[in-house]
Protein backbone atom coordinates (compact mmCIF):
# COMPACT_ATOMS: atom_id res chain seq x y z
CA UNK A 1 0.00 0.00 0.00
CA UNK A 2 1.59 3.29 -0.73
CA UNK A 3 2.17 5.62 1.64
CA UNK A 4 -0.77 8.47 0.39
CA UNK A 5 -2.87 5.68 0.87
CA UNK A 6 -2.10 5.26 4.57
CA UNK A 7 -2.27 8.99 5.10
CA UNK A 8 -5.39 9.62 3.12
CA UNK A 9 -8.48 9.71 5.28
CA UNK A 10 -11.61 7.33 4.20
CA UNK A 11 -13.47 9.90 3.47
CA UNK A 12 -11.25 11.40 1.07
CA UNK A 13 -10.77 8.39 -1.25
CA UNK A 14 -15.13 8.11 -0.92
CA UNK A 15 -15.31 12.04 -2.02
CA UNK A 16 -13.06 11.38 -4.60
CA UNK A 17 -15.02 8.92 -6.43
CA UNK A 18 -18.31 11.02 -6.06
CA UNK A 19 -17.00 14.33 -7.34
CA UNK A 20 -15.27 12.09 -10.09
CA UNK A 21 -19.06 10.00 -11.15
CA UNK A 22 -20.84 13.09 -10.32
CA UNK A 23 -19.27 14.91 -13.03
CA UNK A 24 -18.86 12.33 -15.45
CA UNK A 25 -22.84 11.00 -15.04
CA UNK A 26 -24.14 14.74 -14.62
CA UNK A 27 -22.60 15.18 -18.18
CA UNK A 28 -24.01 11.83 -19.69
CA UNK A 29 -27.52 12.16 -18.13
CA UNK A 30 -27.87 16.17 -18.84
CA UNK A 31 -26.82 15.05 -22.78
CA UNK A 32 -29.47 12.38 -22.65
CA UNK A 33 -32.15 14.68 -21.03
CA UNK A 34 -31.73 17.19 -23.29
CA UNK A 35 -31.42 14.93 -26.25
CA UNK A 36 -34.84 12.79 -25.30
CA UNK A 37 -36.50 15.54 -23.28
CA UNK A 38 -36.80 14.52 -20.17
CA UNK A 39 -37.23 17.45 -17.91
CA UNK A 40 -38.76 16.81 -14.08
CA UNK A 41 -40.77 19.72 -15.02
CA UNK A 42 -42.11 22.82 -16.60
CA UNK A 43 -42.27 25.83 -15.98
CA UNK A 44 -43.51 28.65 -17.53
CA UNK A 45 -42.43 32.23 -16.41
CA UNK A 46 -44.52 34.46 -17.73
CA UNK A 47 -47.93 32.93 -15.56
CA UNK A 48 -45.74 31.27 -12.69
CA UNK A 49 -46.96 28.12 -12.81
CA UNK A 50 -45.02 24.46 -12.82
CA UNK A 51 -46.05 21.24 -14.47
CA UNK A 52 -44.59 18.02 -14.12
CA UNK A 53 -42.33 16.35 -16.43
CA UNK A 54 -42.51 17.63 -20.11
CA UNK A 55 -45.56 20.38 -21.66
CA UNK A 56 -45.54 22.09 -24.53
CA UNK A 57 -46.45 26.01 -24.12
CA UNK A 58 -49.98 26.92 -24.11
CA UNK A 59 -51.62 29.36 -25.65
CA UNK A 60 -51.54 32.99 -23.93
CA UNK A 61 -49.43 31.77 -21.03
CA UNK A 62 -45.64 32.23 -22.48
CA UNK A 63 -42.71 30.28 -23.38
CA UNK A 64 -42.38 27.05 -21.41
CA UNK A 65 -38.78 26.59 -20.02
CA UNK A 66 -37.46 22.85 -19.64
CA UNK A 67 -33.82 23.92 -18.52
CA UNK A 68 -34.53 23.39 -14.57
CA UNK A 69 -36.27 20.54 -15.34
CA UNK A 70 -33.07 18.81 -16.86
CA UNK A 71 -31.13 20.14 -14.41
CA UNK A 72 -32.97 18.42 -11.38
CA UNK A 73 -33.40 15.51 -13.30
CA UNK A 74 -29.56 15.15 -13.91
CA UNK A 75 -28.45 16.31 -10.80
CA UNK A 76 -30.75 13.83 -8.98
CA UNK A 77 -29.86 10.84 -10.74
CA UNK A 78 -25.98 12.18 -11.21
CA UNK A 79 -26.14 12.13 -7.11
CA UNK A 80 -27.25 8.74 -7.13
CA UNK A 81 -24.93 6.69 -8.82
CA UNK A 82 -22.48 9.00 -7.61
CA UNK A 83 -23.34 7.59 -4.00
CA UNK A 84 -23.64 4.15 -4.85
CA UNK A 85 -20.26 4.43 -6.78
CA UNK A 86 -18.82 5.11 -2.90
CA UNK A 87 -20.57 1.75 -2.00
CA UNK A 88 -18.42 -0.62 -3.93
CA UNK A 89 -14.76 -0.89 -4.74
CA UNK A 90 -13.21 1.40 -6.21
CA UNK A 91 -11.84 -1.29 -8.89
CA UNK A 92 -15.43 -2.07 -9.93
CA UNK A 93 -16.39 1.87 -10.07
CA UNK A 94 -13.89 2.27 -12.52
CA UNK A 95 -14.87 -0.63 -15.00
CA UNK A 96 -18.03 0.38 -14.66
CA UNK A 97 -17.46 3.86 -15.60
CA UNK A 98 -15.64 2.62 -18.55
CA UNK A 99 -18.34 0.92 -19.80
CA UNK A 100 -20.81 3.70 -19.26
CA UNK A 101 -18.48 6.10 -20.91
CA UNK A 102 -17.16 4.36 -24.15
CA UNK A 103 -21.10 3.80 -24.84
CA UNK A 104 -21.89 7.23 -24.54
CA UNK A 105 -18.68 7.99 -26.92
CA UNK A 106 -19.55 5.54 -29.16
CA UNK A 107 -23.34 4.99 -29.32
CA UNK A 108 -23.14 8.44 -31.05
CA UNK A 109 -20.53 7.71 -33.21
CA UNK A 110 -23.03 4.21 -34.19
CA UNK A 111 -25.62 5.48 -34.61
CA UNK A 112 -23.98 8.39 -37.17
CA UNK A 113 -22.64 5.45 -39.23
CA UNK A 114 -25.75 3.62 -39.51
CA UNK A 115 -27.66 6.60 -40.81
CA UNK A 116 -24.69 7.22 -43.27
CA UNK A 117 -25.08 3.38 -44.49
CA UNK A 118 -28.81 3.52 -44.57
CA UNK A 119 -28.89 7.08 -46.40
CA UNK A 120 -26.21 5.03 -49.39
CA UNK A 121 -27.50 2.12 -49.89
CA UNK A 122 -29.65 0.46 -53.17
CA UNK A 123 -31.97 -1.24 -51.11
CA UNK A 124 -33.82 -0.70 -47.83
CA UNK A 125 -32.05 -0.24 -44.91
CA UNK A 126 -34.50 2.52 -43.21
CA UNK A 127 -34.25 0.20 -39.76
CA UNK A 128 -30.56 1.05 -39.24
CA UNK A 129 -32.06 4.54 -38.40
CA UNK A 130 -33.61 3.19 -35.34
CA UNK A 131 -31.18 4.85 -32.25
CA UNK A 132 -31.72 1.31 -30.55
CA UNK A 133 -29.61 -0.44 -33.27
CA UNK A 134 -26.47 1.46 -32.89
CA UNK A 135 -26.90 0.54 -29.15
CA UNK A 136 -26.14 -3.22 -29.72
CA UNK A 137 -22.68 -2.94 -31.45
CA UNK A 138 -21.87 0.35 -28.85
CA UNK A 139 -22.21 -1.73 -25.71
CA UNK A 140 -21.55 -4.89 -26.88
CA UNK A 141 -18.01 -3.61 -27.60
CA UNK A 142 -18.01 -1.47 -24.54
CA UNK A 143 -18.49 -4.57 -22.44
CA UNK A 144 -15.63 -6.22 -24.39
CA UNK A 145 -13.25 -3.73 -23.68
CA UNK A 146 -14.29 -2.88 -20.00
CA UNK A 147 -13.50 -6.03 -19.19
CA UNK A 148 -10.74 -7.22 -20.83
CA UNK A 149 -8.39 -4.07 -20.78
CA UNK A 150 -5.93 -4.51 -17.88
CA UNK A 151 -7.38 -2.56 -14.70
CA UNK A 152 -4.23 -0.18 -14.49
CA UNK A 153 -5.49 1.55 -17.82
CA UNK A 154 -8.82 1.46 -16.63
CA UNK A 155 -7.23 2.77 -13.38
CA UNK A 156 -5.11 5.44 -15.51
CA UNK A 157 -8.25 6.46 -17.63
CA UNK A 158 -10.76 6.72 -14.60
CA UNK A 159 -9.83 10.44 -14.45
CA UNK A 160 -9.93 11.06 -17.83
CA UNK A 161 -13.14 10.72 -18.66
CA UNK A 162 -14.11 13.87 -16.54
CA UNK A 163 -12.37 15.19 -19.73
CA UNK A 164 -13.97 12.95 -22.41
CA UNK A 165 -17.24 13.18 -21.57
CA UNK A 166 -17.88 16.91 -20.79
CA UNK A 167 -16.17 17.89 -24.27
CA UNK A 168 -17.97 15.07 -26.03
CA UNK A 169 -21.51 16.68 -24.51
CA UNK A 170 -20.17 19.94 -25.60
CA UNK A 171 -20.08 18.71 -29.12
CA UNK A 172 -23.39 16.43 -28.93
CA UNK A 173 -24.98 19.69 -27.58
CA UNK A 174 -23.55 21.84 -29.85
CA UNK A 175 -24.32 20.04 -32.74
CA UNK A 176 -28.11 19.54 -31.93
CA UNK A 177 -27.75 23.65 -31.86
CA UNK A 178 -26.89 23.39 -35.27
CA UNK A 179 -30.13 23.90 -36.94
CA UNK A 180 -30.89 27.00 -34.51
CA UNK A 181 -27.88 27.99 -35.45
CA UNK A 182 -28.23 28.02 -39.75
CA UNK A 183 -31.60 29.38 -39.02
CA UNK B 1 -41.03 41.22 -3.57
CA UNK B 2 -44.19 43.85 -3.36
CA UNK B 3 -42.27 46.18 -0.54
CA UNK B 4 -38.78 46.39 -3.22
CA UNK B 5 -41.02 47.41 -6.30
CA UNK B 6 -42.67 50.02 -4.15
CA UNK B 7 -38.78 51.78 -4.30
CA UNK B 8 -37.62 50.78 -7.40
CA UNK B 9 -39.09 49.83 -10.71
CA UNK B 10 -39.16 46.04 -12.03
CA UNK B 11 -37.07 46.96 -14.86
CA UNK B 12 -34.58 48.48 -11.99
CA UNK B 13 -34.66 45.66 -9.92
CA UNK B 14 -34.17 43.23 -12.35
CA UNK B 15 -31.13 45.84 -14.33
CA UNK B 16 -29.33 45.60 -10.56
CA UNK B 17 -29.46 41.48 -10.56
CA UNK B 18 -28.00 41.58 -13.62
CA UNK B 19 -25.28 44.56 -12.54
CA UNK B 20 -24.25 42.17 -9.49
CA UNK B 21 -24.52 38.90 -12.38
CA UNK B 22 -22.10 41.17 -14.28
CA UNK B 23 -19.78 41.78 -11.24
CA UNK B 24 -19.66 38.33 -10.11
CA UNK B 25 -18.47 37.19 -13.71
CA UNK B 26 -15.64 39.53 -14.20
CA UNK B 27 -14.67 38.46 -10.67
CA UNK B 28 -14.61 34.80 -11.95
CA UNK B 29 -13.06 35.42 -15.23
CA UNK B 30 -10.43 36.83 -13.41
CA UNK B 31 -9.90 34.11 -11.08
CA UNK B 32 -10.10 31.62 -13.87
CA UNK B 33 -8.09 32.34 -16.06
CA UNK B 34 -5.16 33.71 -13.70
CA UNK B 35 -5.21 30.12 -12.49
CA UNK B 36 -5.32 28.93 -15.96
CA UNK B 37 -2.41 30.97 -17.26
CA UNK B 38 -0.77 29.69 -13.61
CA UNK B 39 -1.34 26.12 -14.85
CA UNK B 40 -0.61 26.41 -18.46
CA UNK B 41 2.36 28.45 -17.71
CA UNK B 42 3.84 28.51 -14.45
CA UNK B 43 6.63 29.96 -13.12
CA UNK B 44 10.10 28.22 -12.35
CA UNK B 45 10.93 30.82 -9.88
CA UNK B 46 9.13 34.09 -8.85
CA UNK B 47 10.43 36.80 -10.72
CA UNK B 48 9.91 40.76 -12.00
CA UNK B 49 7.20 41.89 -14.05
CA UNK B 50 3.71 41.83 -13.71
CA UNK B 51 3.02 38.44 -15.90
CA UNK B 52 6.15 36.88 -14.39
CA UNK B 53 4.42 37.59 -10.76
CA UNK B 54 0.78 36.24 -12.27
CA UNK B 55 2.50 32.76 -13.07
CA UNK B 56 4.10 32.39 -9.54
CA UNK B 57 0.55 32.68 -8.06
CA UNK B 58 0.19 28.81 -6.24
CA UNK B 59 -2.69 27.94 -8.53
CA UNK B 60 -4.35 26.01 -5.47
CA UNK B 61 -4.60 29.51 -3.98
CA UNK B 62 -7.53 30.18 -6.54
CA UNK B 63 -9.96 27.32 -5.87
CA UNK B 64 -11.66 28.87 -3.04
CA UNK B 65 -12.43 32.20 -4.93
CA UNK B 66 -13.55 30.05 -8.19
CA UNK B 67 -15.94 27.55 -5.89
CA UNK B 68 -17.28 30.49 -4.17
CA UNK B 69 -17.59 32.48 -7.27
CA UNK B 70 -19.08 29.95 -9.70
CA UNK B 71 -21.53 28.89 -7.64
CA UNK B 72 -23.74 32.21 -6.60
CA UNK B 73 -23.16 32.95 -10.13
CA UNK B 74 -25.15 30.03 -11.37
CA UNK B 75 -27.93 30.62 -9.16
CA UNK B 76 -28.36 34.45 -9.98
CA UNK B 77 -27.97 33.62 -13.77
CA UNK B 78 -30.65 30.96 -12.91
CA UNK B 79 -33.14 33.74 -11.61
CA UNK B 80 -32.41 36.01 -14.36
CA UNK B 81 -32.95 33.02 -16.72
CA UNK B 82 -36.29 33.92 -16.00
CA UNK B 83 -36.31 37.38 -17.25
CA UNK B 84 -34.19 36.60 -20.27
CA UNK B 85 -36.58 34.21 -21.31
CA UNK B 86 -39.92 36.32 -21.72
CA UNK B 87 -38.21 39.35 -22.00
CA UNK B 88 -35.10 39.22 -24.14
CA UNK B 89 -35.47 35.60 -25.45
CA UNK B 90 -38.68 36.53 -27.89
CA UNK B 91 -37.59 39.88 -29.67
CA UNK B 92 -34.47 37.68 -30.27
CA UNK B 93 -36.51 35.30 -32.15
CA UNK B 94 -39.20 37.83 -33.27
CA UNK B 95 -36.15 39.60 -35.01
CA UNK B 96 -34.81 36.28 -36.11
CA UNK B 97 -31.24 36.75 -34.25
CA UNK B 98 -31.19 32.57 -34.12
CA UNK B 99 -27.32 32.30 -33.62
CA UNK B 100 -27.75 34.31 -30.63
CA UNK B 101 -30.73 32.86 -29.37
CA UNK B 102 -28.37 29.19 -30.23
CA UNK B 103 -25.38 30.46 -28.83
CA UNK B 104 -27.15 31.90 -25.17
CA UNK B 105 -29.12 27.90 -25.23
CA UNK B 106 -25.21 26.52 -25.22
CA UNK B 107 -23.92 28.67 -22.37
CA UNK B 108 -26.69 27.15 -20.69
CA UNK B 109 -25.18 23.61 -20.86
CA UNK B 110 -22.14 24.61 -20.71
CA UNK B 111 -22.64 26.25 -17.46
CA UNK B 112 -24.76 23.18 -16.44
CA UNK B 113 -21.51 20.82 -17.33
CA UNK B 114 -19.08 23.01 -15.60
CA UNK B 115 -21.12 23.42 -12.65
CA UNK B 116 -21.27 19.77 -12.15
CA UNK B 117 -17.49 19.18 -12.31
CA UNK B 118 -16.42 21.93 -9.53
CA UNK B 119 -16.72 19.15 -6.65
CA UNK B 120 -14.02 17.08 -8.88
CA UNK B 121 -11.76 20.35 -9.59
CA UNK B 122 -12.01 21.24 -6.11
CA UNK B 123 -11.23 17.23 -4.92
CA UNK B 124 -8.22 17.70 -7.35
CA UNK B 125 -7.12 20.80 -6.05
CA UNK B 126 -6.99 19.62 -2.45
CA UNK B 127 -4.39 18.72 -0.53
CA UNK B 128 -0.75 20.23 0.28
CA UNK B 129 1.12 18.93 -1.90
CA UNK B 130 -2.06 18.26 -4.55
CA UNK B 131 -1.92 14.90 -5.73
CA UNK B 132 0.62 14.17 -8.14
CA UNK B 133 -1.54 11.34 -9.83
CA UNK B 134 -3.95 13.66 -10.96
CA UNK B 135 -1.60 16.21 -12.27
CA UNK B 136 -2.64 16.00 -16.03
CA UNK B 137 -6.57 16.50 -15.29
CA UNK B 138 -5.62 18.78 -12.34
CA UNK B 139 -4.69 20.79 -15.23
CA UNK B 140 -6.84 20.46 -18.31
CA UNK B 141 -9.68 20.40 -16.20
CA UNK B 142 -8.98 24.55 -15.12
CA UNK B 143 -8.39 24.92 -18.65
CA UNK B 144 -12.38 23.51 -19.35
CA UNK B 145 -13.46 25.52 -16.71
CA UNK B 146 -11.80 28.45 -17.96
CA UNK B 147 -13.46 27.72 -21.32
CA UNK B 148 -16.80 27.89 -19.56
CA UNK B 149 -16.47 31.21 -17.93
CA UNK B 150 -14.89 32.40 -20.90
CA UNK B 151 -17.81 30.58 -22.80
CA UNK B 152 -20.20 32.22 -20.65
CA UNK B 153 -19.40 35.61 -20.12
CA UNK B 154 -18.82 36.67 -23.87
CA UNK B 155 -22.94 35.02 -24.85
CA UNK B 156 -23.90 36.46 -21.56
CA UNK B 157 -22.54 40.04 -22.98
CA UNK B 158 -24.32 39.39 -26.50
CA UNK B 159 -27.29 38.64 -24.79
CA UNK B 160 -27.10 42.08 -22.47
CA UNK B 161 -25.78 44.36 -25.61
CA UNK B 162 -29.37 42.86 -27.39
CA UNK B 163 -31.28 43.88 -24.31
CA UNK B 164 -30.10 44.87 -21.11
CA UNK B 165 -28.16 47.19 -18.76
CA UNK B 166 -27.19 50.12 -20.97
CA UNK B 167 -28.43 48.96 -24.47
Amino acid sequence: MSEQALTTPRWTGKFETFAITFGIAFAILYTLCVSWNWPAFTYHPAVNKLDLGWHPGRSGEGPPMHWYGWLVVSAAGAFALSWIATMISRQWVQRATAFCCIVAVSWPIFFAMSVFIANRTSFDAEFLKSIWISAIPASAGAAAVSWFVPSQWVQRLWPGWLLIIPIGAFLLLGNSLKQLFLR
Amino acid sequence: MDIIFDIISVNTFWKILLFIHFTLAVALLGAITLQAVAVLVPAQQPAGNFIDHVRAVPPASYVPVVVALYVPQVIMGMWIYIKYRTYVRIPMEQTGHWSIVAAFDAKEHVVAIGMALLPAYWCFWRGHPVNPEYSSTRKWLTVLLAFVVWYSFINGHVANDFRGVGS
